[in-house]
């Protein structure tokens, strides 16, 4: 039985510039409260025939796929997984939009046939021909950890050997405004597009290792001073944005453990929606790659020094403080 | 085999009424749930729908956990099921603390939205009316849903359109297979919207007759609503509660059709696939199969995919069939559940629910269970969900025995 799970690759399109990391050394800064994603280039990778039929969330989590896949030499994974807390925004709205102003005669099919939260995973099922298992997952600000869960319990029991792993949200500008009531936390809200190869076979392609996925609901906070170890986790990667709402549930986890931990923060750098777990992932995992920790990450040294040796990174988020995560990475 | 993952609790709610007990007697009294629209806002009346008689105020007051009548058609049907469920199972507390909640939906709150959306349209997307859109996404619903019910240990939710409440158990029972939890209670719930009704209709593909799944001259769906949940318990688990064990999920599989984001292949490989990965899964042979609860939505097009992934494992010995839509209605989301439920209380009353609705076969062969069985000895029944973008799954209930025997 495999009992090992590895990244592969993995590859973003956010606010901070698509492949290439000059978000590690100088993240793009904004001054917005919402910021949308920047437009991958597709060319070479979908026709433009094809990506005109798309709309941008679509756009994005197919070239986010198919690039994860070329860069982890994978032509048909064994299963397609994904996490989006909003589905196909865009495209609902617009239905429900045209609903409201023209009532119920002459919709649009195309908006309907594009809203549904699967539309992510399907299509790029689609595209890649894959008959393979394919799910998808809708739950706030872990949907892109429950994917995650997913494709980890099906690789430690041998029923998959490999899964692209995405996760996908769009922020409409109709939606920003909303949000300014119902998330009244988030300090930027952002876009996010991550996908990456997950593989329990061990190889060169391997990148870091994922050694636990873990999602909570309503934990009480002294449960953490288990999950945390030191030793295990000498550093911390937190979904803190800036507000206090938000952030005050990560000071409780952090007054139960026993030791100091360094403390890294994503969501300055990326901003806030329901996929920007999977960003704080993707960051994580470079942290590893690269064995350097950008300044921008630093969220407060807590000691005096810490080793430039970094083994490990456990990441921990929260969605409204109910449903929490925590995902374990270990150097190669 | 020390793997099993058994089924002990069900609860259900859909057009059919209440609970397991009276789905059944609507089942076996022949009646179909569907009719004209009662509760939904819509021009649309000329579309007949499987709609659960209680408004939301009755179900508010059934429950008695103080969720407001105000609230989501969704969340107060799927509390109404996992109560059930959970009951069935005689679940306390405690257990749930080690209990996850897995619900699959695709609108979610939809119908609060659509409630709000035009006025906060009108004005200002920054007013306060819009605190009313913050408990409408899937994950929210789930999770009133859960915490009505008690406190879990892990709660997510699954969103494949038609095939949710099937992946949704599907998860659960790998979660419980790779021991990261012991129950899961798994399904789905999805109250009927404007925005799913009129977005069928924009596909052409709503029936303004009552349904007619596998019949040469079907014309569509009706659409449903409703909710279902089912527990699933790891073998010793449930030998360690000691509880009433109302069968095992002997297999299943999830796969993807991989070709239209509406419309199914002409060989329904996606289908075929979701069918013969759980009956291997099952140790079984296609023979084994008693009988399908198929996916059998009424419309051209799944119909006849759906046999022709049927006749490409059976031939021309399919095994007994029946689509129990034009008792329900498609209840999308929740479909994948509500049909397990019907499952169960097939396997456990040997009584195969008939084909309502059916004339003429599509092909040759393709005949479905027209009257009601109710002396039939089944061991192994596959239930099939199949969900727009191709993403379908099949899930085989086997009848317990102490052994596998």
């Amino acid at each position: 039985m495999a009992d090992r799970c590895f990244v592969n690759s993995i590859v973003q399109v956010s606010c901070q510039p698509p492949l290439y990391d000059t978000w590690f050394d100088s993240p793009c800064i904004y001054e917005e409260r919402y910021v949308r994603a920047l437009e991958p280039d597709t060319k070479g990778l979908i026709s433009p025939s094809e990506t005109r039929r798309m709309s941008r969330i679509l756009k994005r989590a197919v070239y986010t796929s198919l690039t994860a896949l070329n860069d982890a030499e994978t032509d048909m994974p064994d299963a397609v997984i994904t996490g989006t807390g909003m589905g196909c925004m865009e495209n609902s709205e617009n239905f429900l939009v045209d609903l409201c102003r023209y009532g119920e005669q002459c919709l649009k099919p195309t908006l309907f046939m594009q809203s549904t939260h699967n539309t992510i995973s399907s299509l790029i099922a689609i595209i890649l021909k894959c008959h393979g298992y394919n799910n998808t997952y809708s739950h706030k600000g872990i949907s892109f950890e429950s994917s995650l869960l997913d494709a980890w319990v099906q690789l430690k029991s041998g029923m998959l050997r490999n899964a692209l792993v995405g996760a996908h949200d769009e922020v409409t500008p109709f939606m920003s405004l909303a949000m300014k009531k119902t998330h009244p936390e988030y300090s930027m809200v952002s876009e996010a597009s991550v996908s990456a190869v997950v593989t329990s076979e061990k190889s060169e392609k391997n990148i870091c290792e994922i050694t636990d996925v873990k999602i909570l609901y309503r934990p009480e906070y002294k449960e953490f001073a288990n999950l945390l170890n030191p030793g295990d986790d000498e550093i911390l990667l937190l979904g803190v944005n800036g507000n206090a709402l938000n952030d005050a549930h990560y000071t409780k986890v952090l007054e139960t453990v026993t030791y100091s931990p360094l403390t890294l923060q994503y969501k300055n750098i990326f901003g806030d929606n329901f996929s920007a777990p999977a960003l704080g992932f993707y960051a994580a995992v470079n942290v590893l790659e690269k064995q350097r920790i950008p300044s921008a990450m630093m969220l407060k040294d807590r000691r005096e020094t810490y080793t430039d040796d970094i083994r490990g990174i456990t990441i921990l988020n929260h969605s409204d403080g109910n449903a929490w995560s925590l995902i374990r990475l270990r150097r190669i | 085999m020390a793997d099993r993952i058994f089924v002990t609790g069900a609860g259900i709610i859909s057009a059919l009424g209440v609970g397991s007990e009276a789905t059944l007697r609507s089942l076996m009294e022949g009646k179909t749930g569907i009719g004209r629209i009662r509760h939904l806002d819509t021009e649309h009346e000329e579309f007949p729908v499987g709609e659960v008689a209680l408004s939301n105020a009755d179900m508010s007051r059934m429950l008695d956990v103080g969720y407001p009548e105000d609230g989501i058609r969704t969340v107060l049907m799927g509390i109404l099921a996992a109560k059930e469920a959970v009951a069935v199972a005689e679940l306390s507390d405690e257990d749930l603390r080690k209990t996850a909640f897995i619900s699959g939906t695709t609108v979610g709150g939809m119908d609060k939205t659509e409630r709000y959306f035009k006025g906060i349209l009108d004005t200002d997307a920054g007013t306060e009316d819009s605190r009313e859109l913050k408990y409408n996404d899937c994950g929210y619903s789930t999770e009133l849903i859960a915490d009505n019910i008690g406190r879990f240990n892990l709660v997510t939710t699954t969103s494949t359109a038609c095939s949710s409440a099937a992946n949704a158990i599907v998860l659960g029972a790998n979660l419980i297979k790779s021991g990261v939890v012991d129950i899961v209670v798994a399904g789905g719930a999805e109250a009927l919207t404007k925005f799913h009704l009129n977005g069928f209709n924009t596909l052409m593909i709503l029936d303004k007759e009552i349904c007619r799944p596998f019949d040469k001259n079907r014309a569509g769906i009706n659409l449903g609503e409703g909710a279902a949940y089912i527990v699933l318990e790891s073998e010793r688990s449930a030998m360690a509660r000691d509880v009433n064990i109302l069968g095992v999920l002997s297999g299943y599989a999830n796969t993807c059709d991989a070709f239209h984001q509406t419309a199914t292949s002409e060989n329904g490989e996606g289908a075929y696939l979701a069918m013969s990965r759980a009956i291997d899964m099952a140790g079984l042979t296609p023979g084994d199969i008693d009988y399908i609860n198929a996916h059998g939505t009424g419309t051209p097009n799944n119909d006849e995919t759906e046999l022709a992934a049927m006749f490409r494992i059976w031939d021309k010995n399919l095994p007994r069939f029946s689509s129990t839509k034009a008792f329900t209605g498609h209840t999308t989301s929740a479909s994948g559940a509500i049909e397990a439920v019907i499952c169960l209380l097939a396997l456990k009353n040997g009584f195969i629910p008939r084909n309502l609705g059916w004339k003429d076969p599509v092909r040759e062969g393709a005949v479905p269970v027209i009257e009601n069985i109710v002396d039939a000895d089944m061991e192994n029944i596959i239930d099939n969900s199949f969900g727009f973008g191709g993403n379908d799954s099949s899930l085989i209930f086997s009848k317990y025995h102490k052994t596998n025997g």
